[in-house]
């Protein structure tokens, strides 16, 4: 058990081409890349995306540990997903169909999450804000607050493996003092983590409002009238990540 | 006359605090300020002092204007704080708190400096003109493109002072900002604050000790004690009261007045003194608590070793501290000696057989060998100090009576009364907390005591308490482990060190036989002050001994 290392989507400066291509231009291609894996439904199509990942991974100078590393929290979900299929087919079909089956969909799953969890990595989390704030900009007519919002998400990513350290670190002096967090059933064990979970939140609350404070001493005062060191300026480049991602998308739903 | 006075821009002062109150219940029942008044003129570097608990942190939010008076007023440049302009408040005064991972907003460092400007709403090219000269005004320059991550405590917190400077600010606030720093970072963010100081920045240093390193900077020094100014004067006339005042006077500062008093002329007057033999204390260790044989480690997703190759002994009933640099291992090592971490190479006897790696003798190795985190009160969780004190002693099997002894035993350790029992921990103090937490840990009756940093962030009152109840269980046969950057308490109060670097052990021995080690190892503005005094004299005078202790110093010269 160790929650220090949890790294769940954080920045990994490389300077790559990919790190400095504008933020909406990342979010574009991902979701071209999204909607086309999600209903890939053949091997050929999926080794492909394969390809295209260790391609995009090797333009971003991302090595693979680090990348498998962030990806880690999100492996519950591929195995549920290989479990549920497995299980679930194996009623109406064969073993061997059953298990072909349940691995085919989990990697899917897999392949699109390290597509997903490239963002993130790949671009610092106020430029991810940024990027998200100028996408999101026609809600504010309906009174959504985008500004907010996408300063929220840029600042919980800012923050995630801070708590992981704490958590970690209220862990070890629990288990120090005896706690028995890996004993007993479901809710015995659930118990035992409020000695964990009640100072977490505490500390979380009150690291909440110290950065409120010292972003206030900082002269934030939300968006409006903020400008930027470097603002989103969309460039040729840009616009050739995003119509390459398109074709891509394109010729693997359609053609193949 | 407010017109009048703004013509004439140099006579205002920067900052008119005017008869100011606050509290923060309704009632204005406990006032946390009591009618504070001061002024700062432009230029000027001051200090306010005050312990734990005496409304400093309350002055600095009403001074950065993020908090309003009850009463009073607060003028900046003859405006009140109250009905400023943000922006212009903004850009007149910046604050650095205490801890830097709570300011910094952006993952790299340009963005992070950028941070203010970009509220400012200035175009880019002046923003990043702006990011550039306050990296570099904070000597940073050469982790310009780094991220914040990779930082050490002491290069965040120039970010964050590069921060503020990027607002293009007149007067700097500083909250404890140098508190939670070794004393390399301490130092790196003292010459900084030295060099904007003479570049014309005003600066409040709010703090609960002026440390050694920077008192002759400070032009003026305010004393705050509960919610009032209890003395005000200049920095010498602050040090001749300061003991007065509950405040540590360093020794190097204590020596120099004393060299004064005695027209010693320090250090060639020293040079021909003979100097007596000082007997050391020794203590027999007999019994061997803790071995360490060829202990190495490393961390799962790293390929270097944390640890390497450690062989150390660790005897019962002796006060033994862990010194090093950041990342030398400290915290790795002890956290072996209750099996939070395993052994994955070498071995680790506790009183003769090998600490058990899993299973129900983890439990009890856990009750003999008690852990104390740095900033033990964060873990606190119960609604009740009797509540948390139980804890421990229950999950290690202690009923009824038992249970009761266990509870008192600890209370009754860190000298707390037994109606805190009924008091709810989040309430307390933050040196209640502490010895609460501490408390908790000693409640379950451990034979040994591990504690990382016990000292750090506690006023004098405080550590003083702590070090005499830690004296007071190693001499009730205790075994007592620390881990501190505070050399001063490492040399004087414990019977033997360990020093490690870069994950190895450097030396091991007596306060006496480390001395070496640690100038070897150590940048000597880290160094104690007596040692470094006598250092100096040992240029001039090879028969003089490497001190620690401030009383042998002077016992060796008069």
């Amino acid at each position: 058990m160790n929650f220090a290392n949890v790294t769940l989507g954080q920045y990994i400066p490389t300077g790559s081409f990919i790190h400095r291509l504008d933020p909406r231009a990342k979010f574009f291609s991902l979701m071209f890349i999204v909607t086309a894996l999600f209903p890939a439904h053949n091997v050929l199509e999926l080794g492909i995306w394969i390809v295209i990942l260790f391609a995009l991974v090797r333009a971003s100078k991302i090595s693979w540990p680090s990348l498998l590393r962030s990806a880690k929290p999100v492996m519950f979900l591929v195995i549920f997903t290989f479990a549920f299929n497995i299980i679930s087919m194996s009623f109406t079909n064969s073993f061997y169909n059953a298990l072909s089956h349940a691995l085919f969909m989990s990697s899917r799953l897999f392949i699109l999450m390290l597509f997903a969890i490239m963002l993130p990595l790949t671009t610092a989390a106020l430029e991810l804000a940024d990027g998200l704030d100028a996408l999101l900009h026609p809600l504010e007519r309906f009174k959504f607050p985008v500004h907010e919002c996408s300063m929220m998400i840029a600042m919980a990513l800012r923050f995630i493996p801070l708590l992981m350290q704490e958590t970690d670190k209220i862990i070890r002096a629990q288990l120090s003092r005896g706690a028995r967090l890996d004993q007993g059933n479901i809710f015995k064990r659930a118990m035992a983590f409020i000695p964990v979970l009640i100072p977490l939140f505490v500390i979380i609350f009150r690291r909440a409002d110290e950065i409120a404070v010292a972003m206030e001493a900082r002269g934030y005062n939300g968006g409006e009238g903020r400008t930027r060191r470097k603002p989103l300026a969309w460039k040729f480049k840009d616009t050739c990540a995003v119509v390459l991602s398109a074709i891509i998308s394109g010729v693997l739903v359609f053609i193949i | 006359m407010l017109k009048k006075k703004n013509r004439n821009r140099n006579d205002t002062p920067l900052i008119d605090v005017q008869s100011v109150s606050f509290s923060y219940d309704a009632k204005h029942t406990g006032r946390a300020l009591n009618r504070v008044s001061f002024f700062v003129t432009r230029g000027e570097r001051i200090a306010i002092l005050g312990h734990n608990g005496s409304g400093k942190s309350t002055l600095v939010k009403i001074l950065g204007g993020l908090q309003s008076p009850t009463e009073g007023k607060c003028l900046i440049k003859g405006n009140d704080i109250q009905t400023m302009n943000f922006r212009e408040l903004r850009g007149t005064i910046g604050m650095v708190f205490q801890d830097p991972e709570n300011q910094i907003v952006a993952a790299m460092v340009e963005d992070d400096v950028a941070f203010a400007p970009e509220n400012q709403g200035l175009p880019s090219n002046e923003i990043q003109e702006r990011v550039a000269s306050s990296i570099e005004r904070v000597n940073m320059t050469h982790k310009r493109d780094s991220a914040v991550y990779a930082l050490s405590g002491g290069e965040k917190q120039r970010v964050a002072l590069a921060g503020a400077l990027a607002a293009k600010v007149e007067c700097l606030i500083l909250d404890e900002a140098t508190a939670m720093l070794d004393p390399k970072g301490r130092i790196d963010v003292e010459n900084a604050l030295r060099e904007l100081h003479s570049e014309g920045m005003t600066i409040i240093q709010v703090t609960h000790q002026i440390e050694a390193d920077n008192f002759d900077d400070i032009q003026r020094v305010i004393v705050l004690s509960h919610g009032q100014i209890i003395w005000e004067g200049s920095t010498s006339e602050f040090w001749n009261n300061a003991e007065g005042l509950g405040f540590k006077i360093p020794d190097e500062l204590k020596a120099h007045k004393y060299f004064a008093e005695h027209n010693i002329n320090f250090p060639d007057d020293l040079a021909y003194i003979k100097p007596k033999t000082l007997t050391h204390f020794h203590r027999d260790n007999t019994t061997e608590k803790f071995r360490i044989e060829n202990l190495s480690f490393m961390y799962d997703e790293m390929n270097s070793y944390v640890l390497r190759n450690i062989n150390a002994k660790i005897y019962g009933g002796e006060w033994l501290s862990v010194i090093g640099r950041t990342g030398s291992g400290k915290s790795t090592l002890i956290q072996h000696l209750n099996a939070l971490y395993k052994v994955q190479e070498g071995k680790i006897y506790f009183d003769g057989t090998e600490i058990p790696q899993k299973g129900e003798e983890v439990h009890s190795l856990r009750q003999k060998v008690g852990l104390v985190f740095q900033h033990p009160e964060d873990q606190l969780f119960s609604p009740t100090v009797r509540d948390e004190l139980a804890f421990a002693p229950k999950n290690a099997g202690f009923k009824n009576h038992e249970l009761n002894d266990a509870i008192l035993y600890g209370l009754e350790c860190v000298s707390l009364p037994r109606d805190f029992l009924k008091r709810n921990p989040i309430a307390l103090s933050g040196g209640e907390r502490r010895l609460v937490a501490i408390a908790s840990v000693l409640s379950a009756k451990p034979d040994c005591i591990v504690l990382d940093e016990p000292l750090a962030g506690l006023d004098a009152s405080y550590q003083k308490k702590l070090l005499f109840m830690l004296s007071k269980l190693r001499n009730e046969g205790k075994t007592v482990i620390t881990i501190s950057h505070d050399l001063n308490m490492a040399l004087n109060f414990s019977d033997r060190i360990l020093m490690l670097g870069d994950g190895t052990v450097i030396q091991e021995g007596t306060p006496h036989e480390v001395l070496e080690g640690i100038m070897n190892t150590l940048e000597p503005e880290a160094w104690p002050d007596v040692l470094r005094l006598s250092s100096e004299i040992r240029k001039v005078n090879k028969n003089f001994p490497l001190l620690y202790n401030y009383e042998d110093f002077i016992s060796l010269i008069s």
